[in-house]
């Protein structure tokens, strides 16, 4: 049995789902196949294909396939990717935040899953399948490696001209935490990242934002209101970096919005969960601080009947939103919602696929489903009715063309890829009599 | 989101799904001939799976641990009331059936939603 890696020609798939009909598309550049090739031993060569942007060369030679899936809509194509690979006679992994979700299904279709945080484990798991004794699972749930061990993600790794529309570079991902001391009705953060909120040392923070050439990010962080004297700390630390950020929320606090504002902060993810004047003011505070808002809502909860819905719906064009995101609620597997409708026996639809958030899969307790189904449409078309969601995008980008020009930091767009848009060319449609 | 300690009698250290290690309350109740077993989700207090997530995977460390009959007891999940201002964090209780009238352990257990008032008089 060998104890020493040899070289390995390793592939990282993320697989494509589909987009909601309708709506805006933007491909970002995905945060967790990269954030997993920084875990590789050296001896590993690693490509990578997100199938969102770019097309899979199952020919293509390679010894082992890893398959990183995010959301419940990519799981179904991943297990036909693998399907592929296997039949080629290549091993397929599978790992990332939907495998852990849907692991007992993925398992029928992978050599070996990957359950947890990978730092500091693949060396491991390549020399087992290198000594031809891949295990079937490699369980890690709950056992999370030291945070200080999560080191700058591959973004090497990134075909950059596929993120990019008409010569607009997309944002780039980060993450400055992992865990959430939160366990909310329809997330399931808690599950895969633990209850207990695990900080980067600042360290690290400054590491990987100097690796990160992009002057836009996005911090994915589930929320980044879990420590006041942390986040006060993090942006601190980033202000020399001169990035413009989006994040989740932050807290509602006046210091922390001067210093977000301060390090960057471009528009802030946002629950709109009522009308009370409590939100209304939320929203004006951040707006204070020059910090855009884009309103996250969820339709189709317990509480919610078909007037609350369109209630809260007209209460959005009083606030001042920038943008507004609408989603159904959704039972994701290890959620307390999937939990409670499970028990209730109202969930009528696991086809994974449809499970993106824009599509009505339970029972809702005040209307039908296609009621429901109608109100979330209903709300995106009111929503944008009067300034379409390019629009307002346009609008949100120009602020931060501005601020990026008053401090130095602005970029032009690329003019090589001014006729392409996600790697595919523009189609400009010209009016002729 | 603090779960009272009056919904538990002890803190049930389990193994949840992938063997995360995992806590639930528990309450053992015998009334006449009939065994309740309450199981109590803690929120923030389960480093784990959920209670419903665990389900005969639980029912069976209780019932081992406990030296009961799976067969014979009555299985009840509950949501405790945390004084939550959401009402998906209101008390709910919920008896698991694991087994269908023949006996044959069902692939997808069938759930009794219960009335609290109802559980409170019977049992605790």
């Amino acid at each position: 049995m060998n104890t020493k890696l040899k070289a390995i020609s390793l592939k990282i798939i993320y697989p494509r789902w589909e987009k909601l009909k309708g709506q805006t598309t933007f491909n970002l550049p995905p945060h967790g196949p990269v954030v997993f090739a920084a875990t590789l031993p050296e001896q590993v060569s690693v490509s990578f294909t997100d199938e969102n942007v770019d097309t899979i060369d199952f020919d293509e030679p390679c010894d082992l396939v890893a398959i990183s899936m995010m959301l419940s809509t990519q799981v179904k194509r991943g297990w036909a990717i693998a399907t592929e690979y296997r039949k080629r006679g290549i091993k397929v992994m599978f790992g990332g935040i939907s495998t852990m979700l849907h692991a007992e299904e993925t398992l029928q279709y992978a050599d070996s899953i990957f359950l947890g945080e990978s730092e500091g484990r693949m060396e491991q798991v390549l020399l087992d399948w290198q000594n031809g004794c891949l295990k079937k699972v490699y369980n890690y749930m709950g056992q999370f490696p030291p945070i200080e061990s999560v080191g700058p993600a591959r973004r090497d790794l990134y075909k950059r001209d596929l993120y990019n529309h008409k010569g607009v570079q997309m944002v780039d991902l980060f993450h400055a935490s992992r865990g959430c001391r939160f366990s909310c009705y329809p997330c399931a953060v808690a599950y895969l990242g633990g209850r207990q909120f695990r900080p980067r040392p600042m360290w690290r923070v400054e590491e990987e934002l100097r690796t990160i050439e992009n002057n836009r990010l996005f911090v994915v962080d589930n929320s980044l209101a879990q420590n006041k004297e942390w986040e006060l700390k993090l942006f601190e630390t980033m202000i020399p970096f001169k990035k413009k950020w989006i994040s989740h929320t932050i807290d509602d606090d006046p210091e922390v919005l001067r210093m977000a504002a301060k390090a960057g902060a471009w528009y802030v993810y946002q629950a709109v969960y009522d009308t009370s004047p409590y939100i209304k003011e939320r929203i004006k505070r951040y707006h204070d601080n020059g910090i855009g808002v884009e309103g996250t809502i969820l339709l189709g909860l317990d509480n919610q009947t078909e007037d609350d819905c369109r209630r809260l719906i007209d209460f959005l064009l009083e606030i001042d939103l920038d943008l507004a995101e609408f989603t159904v609620m959704t039972p994701f597997p290890h959620t307390k919602g999937y939990d409670d409708l499970l028990r209730q026996n109202r969930i009528f639809d696991f086809d994974w696929d449809h499970y993106n958030a824009g599509q009505v899969v339970f029972y809702p307790k005040h209307m039908s489903p296609d009621k429901l189904q109608e109100l979330y449409d209903y709300a995106w078309k009111t929503f944008y009715h009067d300034e379409s969601q390019e629009a307002k995008m346009t609008r949100l980008f120009t602020r931060v063309m501005m601020r990026e020009m008053e401090d130095g930091t602005y970029r032009p767009r690329d003019r090589r890829l001014i006729g392409k848009s996600f790697g595919k060319d523009v189609v400009r449609t010209t009016l002729t009599q | 989101m603090k779960v009272p300690e009056s919904y538990y009698d002890e803190i049930f250290a389990f193994a949840g799904q992938w063997d995360v290690p995992s806590s639930c309350g528990l309450k053992i109740r015998k009334n006449g001939d009939e065994t309740y077993v309450i199981v109590t989700e803690l929120y923030q207090d389960n480093p784990g799976t959920s209670v419903t997530a665990a389900g005969w995977s639980l029912a069976s460390q209780i019932c081992e641990k406990k030296q009961l009959d799976i067969r014979k007891v009555h299985y009840i999940e509950c949501n405790p009331d945390t004084h939550s201002k959401l009402s998906f964090y209101d008390e709910a209780y919920y008896e698991v059936g694991f087994f269908d009238e023949t006996g044959a352990r069902r692939p997808v257990p069938v759930y009794t939603q219960l009335a609290p008032e109802k559980i409170r008089q019977a049992i605790i």
